[in-house]
C-alpha cells in the first residue's frame, strides 16, 4: 500500500494578518509557518496506517524550501520521504495539478490531506485532485477505518453526518477528530535527517489570473456597555435590525 | 454571449434564503454582463411558482442523486446536461455537495473556481472577485482574464441590485446522477437541534464561563427567545459539555450569522477563526481583560448568570 500526504505551509493560528507595501502580497516577515493543522491530522492518521499495514508514507508539498525545515518535521514523525514541488503555491487549481501531474503514474492507494489550508480556505484541491485522477472523494472526513482495500468513513455533510464505505484509490480531505496530533520522538527526528526530500519541477499550469488587492479586515466598533445598563444592548439591536 | 447556471439549496421546497439572494444577485449579473439566460439547478422539485421574482430564468434542473456523490462517473451525467446548454459562469452558495460538484466542473472544464467570494465585478478585461481568506481575517481581490469561471459564494456576500420583472412561467426538467457500487451510504446522522448552526441568522455562543453543563439553560432559553442556534467554544466540547457539532471555531464549524452573541468565551484566536464572518458581534463576560472585547461591536463586562436572564426579560417584556 501506497500513501501521499499533501501538506500545507502557512502562518501560525495566532498570527496578526499584515500586508507589505504593494498591498499585494501578505506580510511574512515576523511570521512563524506551521505545518497546516487539518494537513496535520490527515498525516497524523496516515501514520498510524502505516505502523498498522507498513504501507509507504510520503510527503508532498508544493513550495520553496522555506518550507524544508516543516518537511523534515513531518519525515520526524514518521514519514518515510518527501516531495518537493519547487514552485510557490498560487492558488487551489495550480496546487491541484501540481500533484495531479506527480501523482497520476505513481499509483497511491490513498491520498490524505487537511479539509482546507487555514490561509486561503478555498478547501478544493482535494476534490480537483480526485477528479483530475478519478479517484473516490469525500471530505470532511472525522473518522477512517481500512478493512482490506475498503475505507468505512464517517464524513460531514450539509445536514449532518453520514458513515459511508468506499473503495481503493481514495481521496480525502480530513479534519478532526480523525486522530490526534503527534509529537516527533528524538529518534524520530535523528532518522529524519537521512529520509530524502526529492525537489521536483513544477509544471507551471495555471490560469491567467493576477492579484489586485488584499485588504485586512476592518476593526469592529468596541462600544462598551455597563452591565447595570445591560438591557439597552436589546434596543441597539432592535434598532439595527439584528433581532 | 451566454448563459449562467446557479446552483440553488432548498429544504422541503423552500428556496433557502442565501439562494434566494443569489438568485436576485444572478439577474442583475446578468443584465450588467449582456448574458443570455439563467439555468437554475437544484436537488429537491420545485412548485411553478418558486421562481416568481427572479426574471430571466430559462430552465429549472432538479438533479436527483441515487447514492453518493463521490466520483467522476456520478456526475457525468450532469456534465454532460452543462455542455449542451453553453454556460460560461457557474455561481452557487458555498455546500459541501456543490463544492464536490464544482471541482468536477472546474476540473473537466478547465476553468478556474473561486472561492469564499463575497464581491463580484465586471472590469475591462475580465472580472475581479473579492474573497474571504485567513477565516475572514482579510480579503483578496484577484482578476480572471478569463470569461467562464465558478464562483462559490460565502453566504455574506454582497452586491448591487438592477431592478427586474419577475418570470412568468419556466420549463423544468430532471437529470438523474450515475450510480457506483464502490461507494456506500451505511449511515445518516441527521444534525439535531431546532435550527442548524451554520445556516442559523442568530447564533448565541457559551463558553467554559458557565462552568457546568447543567448551567445552560439560560443560553437555551436566549436562544431559543431569539430564535437562535447555540454554538459553543473548544474547551466545551473537548470536555463533553456540549456536542462537538456545537463547537465553532477555527478547526470546529465556521459561521456567519447577522449576530453572534459570545457569553462567557475569552477569544482565542482559534474561537475567533471560526466567527470573524459574522456581521455584528456582541460579547459578554466578567473579565474586562478578555482579549474577545477587542473584536466584538458590543461589549458588557459583567457576570454571564445575571446578565443573561436580565436580556432574557427584557426581550420577553417587548
Amino acid at each position: 500500500m501506497k500513501i501521499l500526504v499533501c501538506i500545507s505551509v502557512v502562518p501560525d493560528t495566532t498570527s496578526k494578518i499584515t500586508l507589505d507595501s504593494t498591498n499585494t502580497r501578505i506580510n511574512s516577515e515576523g511570521i512563524t509557518f506551521i505545518v497546516g493543522p487539518y494537513d496535520d491530522y490527515a498525516l497524523s492518521r496516515a501514520i498510524e496506517i502505516k505502523e498498522q499495514t507498513q504501507a509507504e508514507l510520503v510527503v508532498l508539498h508544493v513550495g520553496s524550501s522555506d518550507s524544508d525545515a516543516l518537511i523534515r518535521k513531518c519525515l520526524a514523525l514518521g514519514a518515510d520521504r518527501a516531495v518537493r514541488i519547487d514552485t510557490a503555491a498560487l492558488d487551489s487549481y495550480q496546487v491541484a495539478q501540481e500533484i495531479i501531474h506527480y501523482a497520476k503514474d505513481q499509483s497511491f492507494d490513498l491520498i490524505m490531506m487537511g479539509k482546507e489550508s487555514i490561509d486561503y480556505n478555498s478547501g478544493i484541491v482535494h476534490a480537483l485532485v480526485a477528479h483530475g485522477l478519478s479517484y473516490n472523494h469525500f471530505s470532511p472526513v472525522m473518522h477512517l477505518e481500512l478493512d482490506a482495500n475498503k475505507l468505512i468513513l464517517e464524513i460531514e455533510t450539509d445536514s449532518g453526518k453520514s458513515k459511508v464505505s468506499t473503495t481503493l484509490p481514495a481521496i480525502l480531505g480530513c479534519q478532526e477528530p480523525i486522530a490526534e496530533w503527534k509529537i516527533p520522538s528524538m529518534r524520530g527526528i535523528m532518522t529524519a535527517r537521512t529520509k530524502e526530500i526529492a525537489v521536483i519541477s513544477p509544471i507551471h499550469s495555471n490560469f491567467e489570473q493576477h492579484i489586485a488587492a488584499h485588504v485586512v479586515e476592518t476593526e469592529r466598533l468596541q462600544k462598551m456597555i455597563s452591565a447595570e445598563d445591560a438591557e439597552s444592548l436589546i434596543d441597539i439591536l432592535k434598532s439595527e435590525n439584528l433581532i | 454571449m451566454k448563459n449562467l447556471a446557479v446552483f440553488i439549496d432548498s429544504k422541503n421546497g423552500q428556496i433557502s434564503e442565501s439562494s434566494k439572494r443569489l438568485l436576485d444577485l444572478s439577474s442583475s449579473w446578468l443584465v450588467q454582463n449582456g448574458l443570455e439566460g439563467i439555468y437554475v439547478y437544484g436537488f429537491e422539485e420545485q412548485s411553478s411558482d418558486s421562481f416568481n421574482s427572479f426574471s430571466s430564468i430559462k430552465q429549472y434542473i432538479h438533479i436527483t442523486i441515487p447514492g453518493l456523490v463521490n466520483n467522476n462517473q456520478v456526475i457525468a451525467p450532469l456534465l454532460e446536461d452543462i455542455k449542451q446548454k453553453e454556460i460560461d459562469q457557474f455561481f452557487y452558495v458555498k455546500s459541501l455537495l456543490v463544492d464536490s460538484i464544482a471541482a468536477f466542473l472546474a476540473e473537466s472544464l478547465s476553468i478556474p473556481l473561486v472561492s469564499n467570494v463575497i464581491k463580484l465585478a465586471k472590469v475591462s478585461d475580465g472580472y475581479q472577485l473579492t474573497k474571504s481568506i485567513f477565516s475572514g481575517k482579510a480579503t483578496l481581490t484577484t482578476e480572471i482574464n478569463n470569461n467562464s469561471f465558478i464562483a462559490a459564494f460565502n453566504k455574506s456576500f454582497t452586491f448591487e441590485t438592477t431592478s427586474q420583472a419577475g418570470n412568468l412561467a419556466i420549463s423544468q426538467a430532471v437529470i438523474a446522477l450515475g450510480t457506483d457500487a464502490q461507494n456506500k451510504l451505511i449511515e445518516n446522522y441527521p444534525l439535531t437541534g431546532a435550527i442548524p448552526l451554520p445556516d442559523a441568522a442568530i447564533v448565541v455562543g457559551a463558553g467554559r464561563g458557565f462552568n457546568d453543563p447543567s448551567n445552560w439553560g439560560i443560553v437555551e432559553d436566549l436562544a431559543k427567545e431569539l430564535g437562535a442556534a447555540t454554538a459553543c467554544s473548544k474547551p466545551v466540547s473537548d470536555l463533553n459539555w456540549r456536542p462537538h457539532h456545537e463547537h465553532v471555531g477555527q478547526t470546529g464549524v465556521k459561521i456567519a450569522p447577522k449576530l453572534y452573541i459570545a457569553c462567557g468565551i475569552s477569544g482565542a484566536i482559534q474561537h475567533l477563526a471560526g466567527v470573524n464572518g459574522s456581521r455584528k458581534i456582541v460579547v459578554i463576560n466578567n473579565d474586562p481583560e478578555a482579549p474577545f472585547f477587542k473584536h466584538a461591536d458590543y461589549g458588557i463586562v459583567g457576570d454571564v448568570f445575571d446578565v443573561l436572564p436580565r436580556l432574557l426579560n427584557k426581550l420577553k417584556s417587548h
